[in-house]
Parts: structure tokens; sequence; C-alpha cells
């Protein structure tokens, strides 16, 4: 079902490779410039009318975020997730809220969380859940979530580790060697 | 206004009586089977390795030294601390559940936890006891669920069919992408470095494998342990044995990472990457026998800046390394690369020097500060069962020697080993290929006291000795070495084992006579265990040591009880060479500091 579907839009918008998940749920890769045509056409003639979520996935080794638009279409219980990938160092997309009112919000929540900015998405640049957020956006792969929670919450005095090597140095072989 | 309207907030009454939708009681509802609530830790599981730790991506876990509690003990492969959360932190996200290297770790469904004293909120799981401890619910790590990969990567090897009629090396050796996956396999918490005889930084050249820096890994390697290259192919590794990754999956392959880092580096660079040695202090010290005990103090002693003479009975340092064990598992390369990088620190070397032969003892302690006296294990010891003084029953050490020094050994066609150590493998192994070269068939039959599952061998050794068609016989008891009329040997009668030891664990074997067997051998060789050849010390050095149980008496250090003498390696602490680098280095350190010794007091 999702294959022919696949190789009808294939040319047309020009699709990147084709994952199949399950006979009711695929992938399909789109570029920027396509990713409205497709949606339109994938919401208005396939009977996806339903956006289930617009997410994103840090691909930072690929120097690439990757967001993933997540279409259900009811009557025939499918669902096609449409991924597009960014550069990491131009984060700017096209909103399409005008398509989704609900997109509104995952793009807001992206931009807070992924720092990608949809400009026109209405309240984009307003606190989402981090609210006074001073540090990097925390889902990109370079935050590092232990550094800032030691930096952001003190330490309860009476903290105190030890390290496993180190430890068992001092207990078993503390002048370098063992003698067994 | 319609009759409904009217009717309707009397309608709401017939739910008057029926039972509320909502819970009773929500302050005592159990959570879901999978709630991520307090943890509970089972300590006696547990290793206290600290990924848990490293893990936390909110600092909220601590380790601390629980030893006493609970039979919790600092010992190898066990750091004796345990997991201290701080729930002012703890975000519930349980990664610490998904990474734990044992599967200790869990989280009970328990949620609610009233205290007025927010300090209390802290606690080591298992050790400060919670109604919680033993809840059946809460959040275990899912089957399959692993952040880790189990399974170790495959060592390239030769199949039994290209390897057996020849002595190339087996093993190839991972390529870089394959060394850099079981790299990453590994927590680096460590807890292998105590296990370690010689405590490499285990960890550490690891972490360089994973960073693909091999000339610092290399520099690690060889600042703990100048046999780096050879303990790569042939170490008994035991650290892998307290390696965290064992407790649920395959360890590390800690042997094949230093393995291959000593490969990566080209061998020119190793001298420079290893350093100059100090500047000479006019001390000098003289080390008898250049095997991994002896040539691992020179090693050392020399890049202390000492004068260090070694002397060789043989025409090649290595000791058992170069004499015993057989080229399929160590090429001759790689031990004279490692000599040569030791000579290089301007060790000198007295080769075909036999001491009580060509030098003295006497005439040793004269010439030098301190002497070190590492001359092995070389002797083999018989069974002593009759028929074994016949002249083609043999120490598997002697015909291990003879191979490797390059004899054409005439293989017999058949043959019988007594012995289920690693020389028994050795010798059934080596045999095999000379069989296999000379007659195009193998027969070996090889007999041990043990049962299988307590076979002293590398169980990687008898896997490999079964694949070359070497027979062995498990719970073996030699009786007689047969000789028929014309003085021909035939071949080891044998029976059952009953027990090995007696009541009090003293080395007694009892026998079933009537599980009896006979086993075909032109050969016979007893491979059951060596002994130190001390008769060269002469009769007055002899006299003057002290000894404990055949072996000299040294103390911690190594040293003897005359104050010139240090004595290390095999001979001392039994056959293994990891154990003698230790010796090795321990030797050195005591040496060097008997020489500083004598340098303040010349100076004072």
């Amino acid at each position: 079902m999702m294959q022919s579907l696949y190789d009808r839009l294939k040319d047309r918008f020009n699709l990147g490779e084709f994952t199949g998940r399950r006979a009711d749920l695929a992938f399909v890769t789109v570029s920027r410039e396509q990713l409205r045509p497709l949606l339109l056409h994938l919401r208005d003639l396939e009977g996806f009318t339903h956006l289930v979520l617009l997410t994103a996935v840090d691909w930072i080794e690929d120097d690439t975020f990757q967001l993933t638009y997540l279409l259900n279409d009811r009557a025939r219980a499918r669902d096609i997730g449409v991924r597009l990938m960014l550069p990491r160092d131009d984060t700017q997309m096209d909103s399409i809220h005008d398509l989704w009112p609900t997109a509104a919000t995952y793009q807001r929540e992206l931009r807070e969380m992924f720092g990608i900015d949809f400009p026109d998405s209405p309240r984009v640049n307003e606190d989402f859940i981090l609210e006074g957020w001073v540090d990097i956006p925390p889902y990109r792969r370079e935050f590092d979530t232990l550094r800032f929670a030691r930096e952001t919450y003190p330490e309860r005095p009476g903290r105190e580790t030890h390290d496993p090597a180190t430890y068992m140095k001092q207990q078993l072989y503390p002048d370098g060697e063992d003698n067994g | 206004m319609s009759v409904r309207d009217v009717l309707s907030p009397f309608a709401a009454w017939k739910h008057l009586f029926r039972d509320p939708v909502s819970i009773k009681d929500p302050f005592n509802r159990e959570a879901s089977e999978r709630y991520r609530g307090f943890h509970q830790n089972d300590i006696e599981k547990c290793i206290g390795c600290g990924t848990c730790e490293a893990i936390c991506q909110n600092g909220a876990i601590d380790m601390l030294p629980v030893s006493g509690v609970d039979g919790v003990q600092t010992r190898p492969g066990d750091s004796g601390l345990r997991p201290r959360i701080d729930y002012g932190r703890c975000c519930w996200c349980a990664l610490c559940v998904d990474v734990c290297m044992t599967g200790s770790l869990s989280m009970s469904n328990a949620y609610k936890w009233v205290e007025a004293d927010p300090d209390k909120f802290r606690y080591i799981p298992g050790v400060d006891k919670k109604h919680w401890d033993d809840y059946e619910h809460g959040y275990r790590r899912p089957e399959g669920h692993r952040l880790n990969a189990p399974e170790r990567i495959e060592m390239p090897e030769l199949e039994p069919g290209e390897r057996i009629d020849s002595f190339a090396e087996i093993v190839g050796g991972y390529s870089v992408e394959q060394a850099r996956l079981e790299a990453d396999r590994c927590v680096t918490c460590g807890i292998c470095v105590a296990t370690c005889p010689t405590h490499m930084p285990i960890p550490e050249y690891i972490s360089a494998v994973r960073d693909g820096d091999y000339e610092a890994g290399l520099k690690l390697l060889y600042d703990s342990n100048p046999f780096s290259q050879i303990c790569g192919k042939i170490c008994t590794r035991r650290c892998e044995t307290t390696c965290a990754a064992s407790h649920e999956g395959d360890p590390i392959a800690i042997r094949w990472l230093k393995r291959h880092i000593t490969e990566q580096v080209p061998f020119e660079r190793y001298r420079a990457i290893i350093g100059e040695p100090a500047a000479a202090t006019g001390h000098s010290v003289a080390i008898v026998g250049a095997g991994p005990a002896g040539m691992t103090t020179a090693f050392d002693l020399a890049r202390l800046g000492h004068k260090v003479h070694v002397y060789e009975a043989q025409s090649h340092a290595g000791g058992m390394t170069r004499y015993g064990i057989p080229e399929y598992r160590l090429p001759f390369d790689t031990i004279q690369r490692e000599i040569d990088l030791i000579v290089s620190m301007g060790v000198e070397m007295h080769y075909n020097t036999r001491i009580g032969a060509d030098i003295s003892m006497a005439q040793l302690q004269q010439d030098h500060d301190a002497v070190v006296l590492s001359i092995g294990l070389w002797l083999g010891r018989s069974t002593r069962v009759p028929g074994s003084d016949h002249r083609n029953v043999y120490k598997a050490v002697d015909l291990l020697r003879r191979i490797r020094d390059g004899e054409q050994l005439q293989a017999p066609k058949s043959m019988v080993v007594i012995g289920g150590g690693n020389v028994a493998m050795d010798i059934a192994r080596s045999m095999a290929r000379l069989q296999q070269q000379q007659h195009g068939q193998i027969a070996i039959t090889l007999t041990a006291l043990e049962d299988k599952s307590h076979f002293l061998a590398d169980p990687v050794e008898i896997k490999e000795s079964i694949e070359e068609q070497v027979t062995i016989l498990d719970s073996r008891g030699p009786q007689e070495c047969m000789v028929d009329d014309q003085d021909n040997l035939l071949g080891l009668r044998t029976w059952r084992v009953h027990s090995i030891f007696d009541e009090n664990g003293r080395f007694a074997p009892s026998y079933d006579d009537g599980d009896e067997m006979v086993h075909e051998g032109e050969w016979v060789v007893e491979a059951i265990g060596q002994m130190s050849d001390v008769a060269i010390l002469g009769d007055e050095l002899t006299e003057k040591l002290d000894w404990n149980r055949g072996r000299i008496q040294v103390d911690e250090d190594g040293r003897t009880s005359e104050s010139w003498l240090w004595s290390a390696g095999d001979m001392v602490r039994g056959p293994d060479v990891v154990h003698a680098v230790a010796d090795g280095h321990r030797t050195a350190r005591s040496i060097h500091a008997h020489l500083s010794a004598l340098d303040k007091q010349e100076n004072a």
C-alpha cells in the first residue's frame, strides 16, 4: 500500500529513499523545496489529513538535523513520515502552521529544544516549557547535560565519591604493587 | 423551559448510591508495574563499577565504600563501592538501570516517601534498607535492551586445516575498525586494573584505541609493561576474568586491544615514544636469566640510569617466552623486537654464559652493586612411574626448547602427553604439527588427572588442541610407561581417577584400578610442572640462603636473605609471564631504593 503510494509520488516530488516499517507505516525523505507541495498533496489528495507530530533528531556526526512530519490517514488507518534533512549550521525552516494550526506548537517546541527557527510561526519565539532558559538548546547533542546540571543545581553538602580503580588501588595495593 | 430541564437535577440522584469511579484512597495506590520509582540494588550482584555514576546526567550518583556490609568486600572484581543516589537530583530517567553491567540495579515502583530531613533523600540502595527493597514491581531493564554490545568482536584466526601443518601464527590481529568496535564496548570502569599483576592502565589504553591515539597508548603500555607485544599475544589475561562486561556478556578482549596498539605503531617509533634512559648513576647490577622477570628488571633499572649486565645461558633472550611457548602462539620476531628495545636502553647482554660454569655467583657479587637471580623453571618434573626413566620418555619443557631452538625433531608416529596445563597443550599441539608435516597424520593422546571442568589449561588451548586432532582424556592417572622385552616403549598405562586430593586438601590421587587403559605411544611426554635449576648457585650460597619449600625465600620486594641478592620471576612466583613482569618491576624498585640509599650514605 505504502510502496505503491511512493512509486506514484517518487518522481513528481523527487523523493529520496523509502523506508517501509510496516504495511501501514513508511518514511520518505524530501527536499526543502518539495516539502510543502508534498504535504499539501498528501493532505488534500491522499487522505493524510492529520498531523500526528513534528519532531527532530540531531545527527551531529553528519552535521544534520532531521525533521520528521508524521501524517495520519484516518480513513485508511495508515501513517507516513516525511523526513527532511536540515544542515545544522542553517537551521531556518519554513513554517507549516497554515497547513495544520497545531504545527505552530511543535515548531515552538523545536525552536526551544533544538534551536530550529520557523519564522512567521505564531508565538514561535515565546518560551515553551523552558522558562528563562539561557543555555544552548538542550536537545542539541553538544549540550552537556551533566555539566549543566552541575553548574545549575548546587550540590547539597555531604557529597563524596570514589573512582573504582583508584579506590581498589588504595585498598588492595597501596604501594603500587600487590604481592599476589 | 422543557420538561427535561426541570427533571434533570433529580435524574442525577439516581447515582447517589453507586460506587464512585474515583479512587477511594489515592494516597496508597500502587504505581503501575513498570513505574520508575526509588532504586533497588542487589548488592551481592553489584560490583561497584560505577558505570551508573558515569552515565547519570544529573550527577545524582556517588560511589561509596560499604566494605564489611552484607559480605561486600573490596577484592578482585569488586571495588567494594556501591552507588548512593541523591533524589534531590535524580530525574528517574533509568539510564543507570539500562547501563548497569551486572543487572543488579533496578527501580521499584515505590514513589511515595515523606521525610522532614532533606538529607534522608540520599541513600545507598540495598545497603540502607528500605521497605521497597523487596518490591516485585518496578522498572527493570527490558529483555534484550542493552546500551552496550554484549558480544566480543571476533578475532580473525587461521582455521584448523590451515594451521595444522605449520608453526604459522594462528591469531591475525584486529583491524582498526574491529579494534574500535571492541574498545567501544568497554565502559572504562577500571575494575580490571587491580587484577592485572602489573596493574596496567587498561581503561586508559583502551580509550587510546577508541581515540585512535596509538602512540599515547603505546607509551601507557611500555610504562607499565616492557613485554607488551608479548603479553598482547600470550598473556594469561586474568584481567578479563574480572571485566565488568563479563557479567552479562563477553569480557572485553583486553589482550587483543593491547596487541592492536603494539601493531599499529611502527616499531621504529617505539624507542622515541618510550624515551631516553636517565643519566648514568655509576651503579652496576647483574641479572641472571634473560626471561620476562630479569629483562623487566633490566629495563626499569637501565631507564633509571643504572648499568645492567644480563647473563643468559641460552643463545637468545626471552626465557620461557622464547624457549617454552610455541611459535604459532608467539613468533620469534615479536620476542626479538621486545628484547632489542630493552637492550637499546643500554643493557649489556652476555649470552651463552652459564652461572657456575662460565661465571660464578661470587664473581657477580664482587663486580656489581646488586644481583638478581631470575632463572625460571627449566627442569621438568617427572611422574616417576615405573618406566618413566626410559629414553623415549621426555619432559615437555625440554622438547619445547629443542623445537624452538630450531632442532629438526623426528616426531614419533604416536605419542602420549601427561598433563592438563598449558605446557601440555603446547607440546601436544607442537608435536601434532610435526607429525602432520612428517607423517601426514596425527596420533597424540593427552591424559590428565583433572576432569575436563578442572583443567589448568586455558579453555581456548583445550578447544584448539581438540580442533588439531589431539585426543584429550580427562581423569586418567599414569601408572606405568610400558616397555617391551626389546626395551621399546609401548605407551602409557592409566587408571581412572577417583579423586586428586585427600580430605585435608593434600595431593594424594586415588584411582579406580578396575578402569585401566593403555594409550599407545612411541613416546611419552611428561608435562606435569617444572622446577628451578638452583644447583647452579653452588653449595656455599645455597647454604647461606633461606629457603621455603624448595624455593628461595624472598621478602615482598623480592630480596633474599642475602642483602646483595634479589630473586624474581617464575622461580619465586610460579610460572606466568605477566606475574614475572610485575615481579621485575617490584625488584627493580627495591634495588633502585637500595642503590639510592647507598648514594645517600656516601654523600653523608
